[in-house]
């Protein structure tokens, strides 16, 4: 043993220098923030706007479609903002920093968590900025401040199973070329779900893709926020929450498994 | 300053055999053993199997097959224990370049277990070492080449290994940098450290190294101190060039009585080359002779063989590009 | 004459070069071919109740009827690449070596969007392919579909002239890769998906000013052959309008930054 250096490093100490770590790249990087909120609300105005019409329709559970839209637009930030991480991630290990954490004592799972933690702390400016837009140009809180916690529980959880995914592709792939792939991931899984209608009003493949989406029960606990028709209830809360934990262990699961191949 | 039982091997290498894709063997088949203190360079052009085997060393890839022990490890069931022990620079100096140097040194303690105030003196104790103190608090990202590898080493030290691995610490520095860096790694050894580093500069294995291997193509072809090679590829030689070509046959005849003289070459009737003799030691008696017959010399030089002309001999081919005087080993 | 041929033959090279960077990785090709259809997917299985809505005109198919807006939107795409290519080379230097050229700078500009041309016929041909597969019906017929290609190809120059001036302006990779967004809002403020009479009455509103509505409406027209859906004159107004300026703007962003240097 090396004179000097205590038997084995503090997993709390690790992944909280690691999760700075992770932040320096907002933090420290000007307006590095500024597309991942941008693009969310560009699309929330902008969906709302284009099919702000089919509230009209039978069978749709509230008459402002902004309110219906602004949980998807929350998800769609939170989701974006753990796919970067992966591609950070990605970028680290191309660059060989990972390689640096690697040779380090530390039990790799921790080399994961704290970027994911990183991640799930800056989604949340995206998706409250989403959220105060939301609601400055006239979306309802129907859910009351619980429906507010379940659709940031919605958002940061989904987040972190993001990030996950991303960093998996980033095990995988090891290249920032990777990147790319991550995005198509996250937007993948969001709209292939209710996304635009309620589940009633899908016809056809969608139909059938959204009902076995995990994605769409997420959304769905998201939208006792802001959706009339969608009460706060254990009803509209399990699926979603067995869906993230589905989620965060399988891509978990992935993820360390993965690295545990590292270097075989 | 070692606790390593100062008897067992620093690094141990059995049979490492490394495999790509099933066909590639960019190590085939090396044996290999570091005594704790010392420092080995390994030599080698790129695409040798320097790098594949600094990373089996740093647990950072697996052998397909054979075994490798550092500091007493196991590098594959006992990987964790390794990466307590080692200090590793890798050829890319892996940093973070939004953050400053401090903060650097500072995670690299927290990652190996060092906390609060214990960390920061050691940050600011490296960062003295390697004369980065007033670069400290900038962000890594402005820092020159030479910089960063500095910054590089400090890192590796943090926790103060028993083993250092170094591949290709100067490639890319200039000349100052470089002298620098050598200078630090021989107080390093100085103070105990084993210190295993790939390169494939001629000068920086010679200059460092306490033995050399020399590596081609995932093998290892030849192994000893510098000076050993050396002599197994060849004596030096002295060389003694005289002011007048008229006292040539004189010189000659002086040269003669200390050993075997290389045929006069009639377009340089002023150069006289000694093959035999002892290089260096030849040089006070060889002047006594001309001397004595009152010869006027202009220049005497001794020529070695070079780690070049070893790796020649080896493998089959130069290590450094041109400019080696085709005057090959003997 | 031969100086005009001689600058044609220029343009059509840096053109199909333009183009064969775009291919040379898969990965720049995702976001320009792949990423509007899987949103045309989604809309179209997932707003086609929209059918049942009072004032929704009579269409044949929805997804004929929603498929323009994914063509504007690869028309976008297909733009802001073309830009983000020059800003990538201008930072790598490449674009110093074609300046050392002895090319018109006019044709430098050209060159690029004649890729930027190339790049969206290819990528609205692939569109119009994939939606006939799964039962889009063009009653418009030959003709419409000439035309559909014509005037998103026309509208592609005309997003890649102001990509393009802002990558001469700035040359910051980056920079043009942020822009993303924006792209969207373009689209957004036009009856991309929905027709204009019933989107919200603020975007209805901004539609009005907006170059692609006109050119949305018009391919809409063009493909279901049936003009009171949009004017093709209109469209094609908007479009060479749009062009026009945005190949002068990026001209005199060159010239600036020749002036510069």
């Amino acid at each position: 043993m090396s004179a000097g250096a205590p038997a084995a490093p503090g997993v709390l100490p690790v992944i909280g220098v690691l999760w700075r770590r992770s932040l320096n790249e907002v933090a420290r990087v000007r307006g590095a923030l500024l597309p991942a909120t941008i693009a969310p609300v560009v699309f929330l105005l902008g969906m709302s706007g284009q099919f702000a019409r089919l509230t009209g329709l039978e069978g749709f559970p509230t008459d402002s479609y902004l309110s219906w839209i602004v949980p998807l637009s929350c998800l769609q930030a939170a989701g974006f903002a753990g796919a970067a991480t992966g591609a950070n991630l990605a970028r680290d290990i191309e660059q060989g920093w990972f390689d640096r954490l690697l040779v380090s004592p530390v039990p790799r799972p921790v080399l994961v968590a704290g970027p994911i933690l990183g991640a799930i702390t800056r989604c949340l400016v995206p998706t409250s900025v989403v959220l105060l837009v939301g609601f400055a140009l006239g979306a309802e809180l129907t859910g009351g401040v619980l429906g507010l916690l379940l659709l940031y529980l919605a958002a940061t959880a989904f987040c972190a199973v993001a990030g996950l995914w991303g960093v998996l592709l980033a095990l995988i792939f090891r290249t920032q070329q990777a990147g790319p792939l991550m995005q198509q991931g996250v937007f993948v899984a969001v709209f292939l779900s209710t996304a635009y209608t309620p589940q009633a009003l899908l016809q056809g493949w969608l139909e059938g893709a959204a009902r076995y989406n995990p994605v769409t029960y997420v959304l769905e606990l998201g939208r006792q926020a802001t959706v009339s028709g969608i009460e706060p209830s254990l009803a509209h809360t399990w699926p979603g929450l067995a869906a993230l934990a589905g989620l965060l262990l399988l891509f978990g699961a992935l993820a360390l498994l993965r690295l545990r191949r590292m270097g075989g | 300053m070692p606790p390593l039982d100062a008897a067992a091997p620093a690094v141990e290498v059995r049979g490492l055999v490394r495999e790509f894709k099933g066909v590639i063997r960019a190590v085939d088949g090396l044996d290999l053993e570091l005594s704790a203190g010392e420092i080995y360079g390994f030599l080698g052009p790129n695409g040798a199997g320097k790098t594949t085997l600094v990373r089996i060393l740093t647990t950072l890839l697996r052998p397909t097959s054979g075994y490798a022990r550092v500091a007493g490890f196991d590098v594959v069931s006992e990987a964790d224990r390794v990466r307590r022990s080692i200090g590793v620079a890798l050829q890319e100096a892996a940093i973070d370049p939004l953050m400053t140097g401090r903060e650097l040194l500072r995670m690299q303690g927290a990652l190996h277990g060092l906390r609060g105030a214990e960390a920061k003196r050691r940050a600011s104790g490296l960062l003295e070492r390697v004369g980065l103190t007033d670069a400290a608090d900038r962000r890594v990202g402005g820092y020159s080449g030479g910089m960063r590898r500095r910054l590089d080493l400090a890192l590796a030290l943090v926790h103060r290994p028993d083993v250092l691995f170094l591949d290709e610490p100067t490639t890319g520095l200039d000349p100052t940098s470089r002298a620098a860096l050598w200078r630090e790694v021989r107080a390093l050894n100085d103070e105990g450290t084993t210190v295993f580093l790939t390169t494939q500069y001629l000068e920086e294995a010679e200059q460092l190294a306490d033995r050399v291997g020399i590596i081609a193509a995932g093998r290892l072809e030849a192994e000893g101190t510098p000076d050993a090679l050396k002599a197994r590829v060849g004596e030096p030689r002295l060389i003694v060039t005289i002011d007048d070509p008229a006292d040539a046959g004189d010189a000659r005849e002086a040269l003669a009585t200390l050993g075997e003289i290389e045929a006069a070459d009639p377009a340089a009737p002023c150069r006289l080359v000694l093959l035999t003799g002892g290089g260096k030691e030849a040089i006070p008696p060889a002047i006594r002779a001309l001397d004595a017959r009152s010869v006027a010399v202009e220049l005497v030089e001794v020529e070695s063989p070079t780690l070049d002309d070893v790796f020649a001999a080896v493998t089959g081919s130069r290590l450094e590009g041109a400019s080696k005087p085709e005057a090959t080993a003997a | 004459m031969s100086a005009l041929a001689r600058e044609g033959r220029v343009v059509t090279a840096l053109g199909r070069r333009a183009l064969s960077v775009q291919f040379r990785r898969a990965q720049l090709l995702m976001p320009t071919f792949v990423l509007p259809l899987m949103l045309l997917a989604v809309i179209a299985s997932g707003t086609s109740a929209a059918e049942d809505l009072p004032g929704f005109p009579d269409v044949d198919s929805y997804l004929s009827f929603v498929l323009p807006g994914t063509i504007i939107q690869g028309a976008l795409l297909a733009g802001l690449t073309s830009g983000i290519a020059l800003a990538s080379d201008i930072e790598s230097g490449f674009f110093d070596r074609l300046l050392a050229a002895p090319v018109r700078r006019v044709s430098l500009v050209l060159g690029r969007l004649a890729g930027t041309l190339g790049l969206s016929v290819l990528q609205t041909a692939f569109f119009l392919l994939v939606a006939l597969l799964f039962g889009a019906r063009y009653p418009g017929g030959a003709v419409g579909l000439v035309g559909t290609l014509a005037l998103a190809a026309v509208t592609a120059v005309g997003v890649g002239g102001i990509a393009a001036a802002i990558a001469l302006r700035t040359g910051s990779l980056s920079l043009m890769q942020s822009i993303f967004p924006f792209i969207f809002v373009l689209l957004f403020t036009a009856p991309a998906f929905f027709p204009r009479e019933l989107l919200d009455p603020v975007l209805a509103d901004l539609a009005v000013y907006n170059p692609l509505t006109y050119v949305v409406e018009a391919a809409r027209g063009l493909l279901a052959g049936a003009a009171e859906l949009g004017s093709p004159l209109a469209g094609f107004g908007s479009a060479l309008a749009l062009a026009a300026a945005t190949i002068a703007l990026a001209v005199l962003a060159l010239a600036e930054r020749l002036r510069k240097a």
